[in-house]
């Protein structure tokens, strides 16, 4: 007999009269939003994880952001432009204020941007903020980047939300940093929750809908969804994919979904035969990658042929995002032409601690299986799996991420070969054209002429294979009928959804 | 006196070899929690960031100089501050702690209330039919695993029944009722191990203690039944069952983590297992010191309380 | 072991055969995935469908019940080497040993378990490699205590040290005396700590701390399925059924090990043979014996062994009956039935017990409680265990009040200094407030008979009151017994082994012997006249005054399930003829107060 959850819902609605409704008295205009993880902290520039984001993106707001489409608009910023004297870039700030009653100036720009680039600092940007070569501020509405290279990406850096502008000198030292965003933060509980009221001064009139905003950490995934249903909360991000169904199902709840981070294999140059491209691409070959979205994702996803480039992006192009079908035929021949016949053992780097990782590699190494290749899964806790990967000690891995944008020099961190070893790409292979043409796509303000630069860099990676595509995972929040005016944002932008609390509304 | 000069000074002994071996073990332990820090969110950290932050979280000493001085900060009642945000661990700490011992507190009152008349009631009748009952429900209880028993329970009483909240958990001054319901179901799904334990424990310890030849005296003196039952049955059916129960508590101290994942009930394990996976070494330090003194304090508690239960042992 | 035992160790058997035949049964791969099928339900090929990869679900169980049980046994294995192997040096190899032993392990309790599991796992990587080594330090702590609480036990032992003095070497030793002497406890133990290492790894591995996917294990099962609980949430049922079954198992297991290593005898409800006594009456009692025992018989359960047969003996007001005999011969089990206080196991075969005419045998527990303790009361043989260790001595003497008086706390306590001043104890207000084990041996006895006095009973059973104290003491027992008699006339049942001690204070004497009655009489014509040869052998094996050696009786009393056909005393009687040994010889009453069960017995007048 199989029990199916109706059957058993359908028992229990069958006794009325034991079904006490559990939900708190709501307050009116309150929403209540169920964090997959409690942030570790709060710092503004610091990369502390996606429930970090989402809390900042409340709290704070940069120069430029995006709207519900994922498009780039003005924030604290209201025009900016290129001037072509020197190819600075100019942004007029609007009029605005911080929590504290002070005006946005050029004076906390440039403060926020000094603060990211310093020597010292643990900011995500410093590397791209230490490119800066001079900050002018002719007025206090005005702000001037000179860079010592061009940087056609510029605006996408303004928008980044590791970027927040913070009021001058609040952020010294591990200070939280006051900024100018439409919720300002009341009370936090550490490892609990963290509650904000909404901010009366934002710069957006009559925005922010929500009187009060609390955010609930629910690191179990079947909690999260469980309190979503019984309704103590309202919005929840990170939804497993296993309850999308039942969610959508749901008449009183809403799911919405998009596909932005991704599932790719990265590997260990300097372990034979990983330094092979032909061997890479042998196995970009031999994989099922419906399977790995079946299996990891319950369908919620799609197949990654080639590069993450979004099908709404600009710059995709179709012939290449489906370059490496499953051809098994063709990965034995390249296999053979590596001399690699009979196969080979590899060891294959994941973690347990995340399931979708865990649920790859297992695909994974059935499918090379297939090719001769027998894989030994190697599957450490995360911070280990880190380490590991820092340091090159592997020979080929799992990973997933997002890129920083939807552009495509969002992806430089997971293809480039030039930068300090990291484990969201792979160690020890070098793809000179690769990088050469990711630093001129970055600097090149014609938008036909970065076409062309990122078709060929296409073309490039997927001849070289330091990444290996896998899989689109699809990032879903899930919420109650009666909010409205949330989005999840398209593609990589997914985790900056936190952007579109200020339009958010519970009715 | 002398006796319970010589337990502290041995508890303190053993507390400090325990946290010196957890600043050790954690220290070899793969994973540098500055890199951790940077990389979350699965973005590539920067190394000079990186090299920063160890600096800035003096990580960058050597480990017998860090050893120190986190040595002397704890003599001084200071634990450090946690790496992910600064905030002392020390009030971290003391904001969890509470939670994991009402927690714990309420199962016990549960298994206690529950289990020890059950025990009583099932070895005065061993054999009978609530004997049989009774041993059988503490064997599947006993068997069934802490997450498993977890999940059933929301699934049965938060999700369907729509009894209680499906976890969380609000402060009791805030709101006592929502509390109280949100403290029901982790405790109840800790007591079930518990009660069986205890029921376990105190039937045997019933059933052995019948056999003794100062029962047939207290019949042989025409005491009622009820009177031999709680006076003399259980007065000394009580030590080997308060060992055992001071023993589990003890254990549960740092081993909450499933139950209080599973139900999203903020306590110590939690933090303790967060802080092992980002590798912040002081809450690491902090908490395991924490647990150890507590673990220790109350086996010398039990110690103390059976000397009091048990006026032989106070000879010596 | 007990029969019931059988099926907690076949089930445990019967995994661990499971277990081990795993890779030869027919199953499918329970590591290919088949994801176009995933969450399949029951078909042909999959007797209990696929799960979240398409494998097959049954040959999963198997193999994660296999590897679970594995795990937790490799590890309890280990432990328990390890931790024997501990224990016994840390209990014989002097101080400094044990101080490391016991505060290692210590240190190890120490540790939050998960946390230890944490540490070591991240260090050593997860799989089964590194959670057997956490699993065994875990554990390894129960094992070292009990084999030095086992050690410690042993080494107090005269035998030991007897060893220890021929110049026997340590190690042989150890191996000797302690390994069966904990052998029980350890068994126990393990199998206790195994179960533990099932729970533990289940959840270790629920975290993912444990074992490697994709090989199975029950605790991975489980928190794969909890993720798609709501698809199918058989796939969380079968782990969680194999897992419970053989945690249960292995519980049991446990269970039946212990009963069997110390075993507490099979109580019997207890109700059955009252009512079915009730329907055969004991006749009416004879008109004035304090006591009357009529033919008792007593049988053990429901087995052929019967420590009491046939036996008969009176009381009568203010007189004192000496009960004499050699372990074995069931003069204890005749007190306690006199009290209705025959230990569980022990039924009435037949016969009945009169108190002051009152049949108690046939008496409700209320009635019985009213009698016990008030109209009739006991003093056993060992004062230290019989006495609460828990309680001042005051306490027990006033419940003894309290329970057949009406009286105030304070009151009863006043009464019972007064007893204790009674008995002879010095500075009895101070000594009231004593515990039972900071009183001396005599002292005890006292308490003894201030409690078995305080309700002013008829009858007073003594069984052994003097066998455990050294002579002094037992004179001044004796001689208090006396005075109380004479003071407060209660009829004196003095059961024991020892002659000399009953001759001054007996008016009459019974001698039992292997579950009978052979002689009795008044005391002074049975000791200077004995009709019996055992009360002739138990005379002339006496201590005497004129220094002549003492004359020990051959043979042994037998077994019960072992008795001779005929006379039982016939085996060791130097005057035994055929016809002793045909068939039991009846009671010969020579006398109403004079019976002797010898058939030769003109030949000894």
């Amino acid at each position: 007999m199989r029990l199916s959850r109706r059957s058993l819902i359908a028992a229990g609605a069958a006794l009325p009269f034991l079904r006490i409704p559990a939900r708190a008295a709501t307050t009116p205009g309150k929403l209540v939003f169920g964090l997959s993880s409690y942030p570790p902290n709060l710092f503004p520039w610091a990369n502390a994880g996606t429930a970090a984001e989402t809390a900042k993106l409340a709290m704070f707001r940069g120069l430029l952001g995006y709207d519900a489409e994922g498009k780039l608009r003005g924030e604290l910023a209201e025009s900016w432009e290129r001037d072509p004297k020197d190819g600075a870039s100019v942004f007029h700030l609007r009029q605005a204020q911080f929590h504290n009653g002070d005006p946005v100036t050029s004076a906390d720009v440039a403060y926020t941007v000094e603060q990211v680039a310093a020597a010292q600092s643990t900011a995500y940007l410093r590397t791209e903020m230490q490119g800066i070569a001079k900050i002018e501020t002719p007025d206090p509405r005005t702000v001037r980047f000179v860079t010592k290279q061009p940087v056609a990406t510029f605006p996408l850096l303004a928008a980044s939300s590791f970027l927040p502008i913070c009021a001058k000198g609040s952020a010294d030292g591990n200070a939280p940093g006051i900024g100018a965003g439409p919720f300002v933060p009341t009370a936090q509980e550490r490892g609990v929750a963290i509650e904000f009221k909404a901010f009366d001064k934002y710069y957006r009139p009559g925005l922010p809908k929500l009187k009060a905003l609390r955010m609930v950490a629910y690191q179990d995934e079947n909690l999260r969804v469980a309190a979503l249903q019984t309704g103590d909360v309202d919005l929840i991000e990170y939804v497993p994919w296993q309850s999308m169904s039942t969610i959508e199902q749901d008449a009183k709840l809403a799911l919405q979904t998009t596909n932005g981070p991704f599932m790719y294999l990265v590997f260990n140059g300097k372990a034979a035969p990983f330094g092979d491209a032909r061997v890479r691409n042998a196995i970009a070959y031999a994989i099922r990658r419906e399977e790995i979205v079946k299996a990891a994702f319950f369908g919620r996803g799609a197949p990654m042929e080639g590069i993450p480039i979004p099908d709404t992006s600009p710059f995709y192009d179709a012939e290449r995002a489906h370059h490496w079908g499953h051809d098994p035929a063709k990965a034995k021949a390249l296999l053979n032409q590596a001399g690699l016949a009979n196969g080979f053992s590899a060891k294959l780097l994941a973690t347990a601690q995340y399931g979708m990782h865990k649920d790859t590699a297992t695909v994974v190494q059935q499918h090379l299986a297939e090719i001769g290749i027998a894989v030994e899964l190697v599957l450490p806790d995360w911070a280990t799996r880190v380490n590991l990967g820092n340091r090159g000690q592997y020979e080929f891995a799992v990973g997933g991420t997002s890129a920083d944008s939807n552009d495509p020099d969002g992806l430089a961190p997971v293809l480039a070969g030039n930068l300090t070893p990291s484990y969201v790409r792979s160690y020890g292979i070098e793809v000179p054209r690769l990088d050469q043409l990711l630093a001129a796509g970055r600097a090149e303000f014609d938008e036909a002429k970065r076409r062309a630069i990122y078709e060929e860099m296409q073309d490039v990676a997927l001849a070289e294979a330091p990444f290996v595509g896998l899989a689109w995972r699809s990032q879903g929040y899930a919420m109650s009928r009666r909010v409205q005016g949330f989005h999840n944002l398209p593609g990589a932008l997914s985790f900056y959804s936190g952007t579109t609390f200020e339009d958010t509304d519970i009715v | 006196m002398a006796w319970l000069l010589h337990r502290v000074v041995v508890a303190i002994l053993l507390v400090w070899v325990v946290a010196s071996i957890v600043f050790l073990a954690i220290r070899l332990v793969p994973g540098d929690p500055a890199t951790l820090l940077l990389s979350q969110g699965g973005m590539a950290p920067d190394p000079g960031a990186v090299a920063a932050l160890r600096a800035q979280l003096g990580l960058d000493q050597p480990v017998w100089l860090q050893y120190l001085s986190v040595l002397k900060a704890a003599l001084h009642g200071n634990l450090g501050a946690s790496l992910e945000d600064g905030t002392p661990v020390v009030s971290a700490i003391l904001q969890r702690l509470p939670r994991t011992l009402e927690l714990i507190g309420a199962a016990a009152l549960i298994a206690i209330l529950a289990a020890l008349p059950a025990g009583l009631a099932a070895a005065t009748r061993r054999g009978g039919g609530f004997d049989r009952i009774a041993s059988l429900l503490a064997a599947i209880a006993l068997a069934i695993p802490v997450f498993v028993a977890g999940t059933l329970m929301v699934l049965v009483f938060a999700q369907w029944l729509r009894w209680v909240p499906a976890g969380g958990y609000v402060p009791l001054a805030q709101d006592p009722l929502r509390h109280l319901r949100l403290l029901a179901m982790p405790a109840l799904t800790i007591a079930l191990g518990l009660s069986a334990v205890t029921f376990r424990m105190t039937r045997a310890a019933a059933l052995e203690v019948a056999q003794k030849d100062y029962i047939r005296m207290a019949r042989a003196k025409g005491v009622a039944p009820p009177r031999i039952l709680l006076h003399h049955v259980l007065r000394n059916a009580l030590m080997p069952v308060v060992t055992v129960l001071g023993l589990q508590l003890g254990s549960l101290l740092g081993g909450t983590v499933l139950v209080e994942y599973v139900f999203n009930w903020p306590g110590l394990s939690g933090l303790l297992v967060d802080a092992v996976n980002a590798r912040d070494y002081p809450e690491v330090e902090g908490i395991v010191l924490v647990i150890s003194v507590l673990f220790v304090a109350l086996n010398l508690l039990m110690d103390i309380l059976y000397a009091v239960l048990d006026p032989r042992v106070r000879q010596r | 072991m007990s029969r019931v035992a059988w099926i907690p160790a076949g089930s445990v058997a019967l995994l661990a055969l499971l277990a081990l035949a795993a890779p030869l049964l027919p199953l499918p791969n329970p590591v290919a995935i088949d994801v176009a099928h995933r969450l399949a339900g029951i078909s042909a090929l999959h007797p209990l469908g696929q799960d979240e990869y398409g494998r097959d679900e049954l040959s999963r169980l198997v193999c994660g019940t296999r590897v679970s049980l594995a795990v937790a046994v490799i590890a309890t294995g280990i432990a328990c080497a390890l931790g024997v192997l501990l224990g016994l040096v840390g209990g014989f190899l002097g101080r400094f040993a044990e101080l490391a032993t016991v505060r290692s392990m210590d240190v190890v309790l120490c540790f939050p378990p998960l946390l230890l599991a944490l540490l070591v796992v991240t260090l050593i990587g997860p799989g089964a490699s590194a959670l057997i080594p956490v699993l065994a330090l875990l554990y390894l702590p129960g094992f070292v205590r009990v084999v030095y609480a086992g050690v410690l036990s042993v080494r107090a032992q005269d035998y030991v040290e007897a060893m220890r003095a021929l110049g026997a070497r340590r190690a042989r030793i150890m191996f000797l005396t302690v390994l069966p002497n904990v052998g029980g406890p350890v068994l126990v133990q393990f199998s206790l700590a195994a179960a533990s290492a099932m729970v533990l790894e289940s959840g270790l591995s629920f975290l993912g701390l444990g074992v490697v996917p994709p090989s199975p294990s029950l605790g991975l099962m489980i928190g794969e399925a909890r993720s798609t609980m709501a698809q199918a949430p058989m796939l969380l049922l079968w782990p969680c059924l194999a897992l419970g079954l053989a945690i249960l198992a292995l519980n049991a297991l446990c269970d039946a090990l212990r009963d069997a290593f110390d075993p507490q005898g099979r109580a019997s409800p207890g109700r059955g043979w009252r009512a079915l006594r009730a329907a055969l009456p004991g006749g009416a009692p004879a008109p004035g014996p304090v006591l009357e025992v009529r033919e008792l018989t007593l049988q053990i359960g429901s087995a052929a062994a019967h420590p009491v047969r046939g036996v008969s003996l009176t009381v009568a007001p203010g007189e004192t009956l000496a009960v004499i005999g050699e372990s074995g011969s069931g003069k204890s089990l005749t007190g306690l039935a006199a009290m209705a206080l025959l230990p569980g196991g022990i039924e009435v075969d037949g016969g009945a017990v009169f108190l002051e005419g009152r049949e108690m045998l046939r008496l409700d527990e209320p009635a019985l409680r009213r009698l016990r303790g008030g109209r009739i009361a006991m003093v056993f043989q060992d004062p230290l265990s019989s006495l609460n260790p828990v309680h001042r001595i005051g306490a027990q003497i006033s419940e003894a009040l309290r329970a057949h008086q009406l009286l105030t706390r304070r009151a009863a306590w006043r009464k019972s200094v007064g007893l204790l001043r009674r008995v002879g104890i010095p500075d009895p207000e101070r000594r009231a407030r004593a515990f039972p084990h900071e009183l001396s041996g005599g002292m005890r006895q006292r308490v003894m008979i201030a409690i078995a006095i305080a309700n002013d009973p008829v009858l007073l059973i003594a069984d052994e009151p003097t066998t455990a104290l050294d002579a002094t003491v037992q004179a001044q027992i004796l001689e208090l017994l006396a005075e109380l008699r004479k003071e407060r006339r209660i009829a004196l049942v003095f059961i024991t082994h020892n002659l000399p001690v009953v001759a001054e204070i007996a008016d009459r004497v019974t001698v039992m012997y292997a579950g009978e009655v052979v002689e009795d009489g008044p005391a002074a014509e049975v000791f200077a006249a004995p009709l019996h040869p055992y009360t002739a052998a138990l005379l002339a094996s006496a201590p005497r005054d004129d220094g002549t050696s003492p004359v020990g009786i051959p043979g042994m009393v037998p077994m019960l399930h072992n008795r001779p056909p005929g006379c039982s005393f016939a085996p060791r009687c130097s005057r035994r003829a055929p016809s002793c040994e045909v068939a039991t010889p009846p009671l010969n009453t020579l006398r109403p107060d004079r019976h002797t069960r010898c058939l030769r017995w003109r030949e000894l007048a």
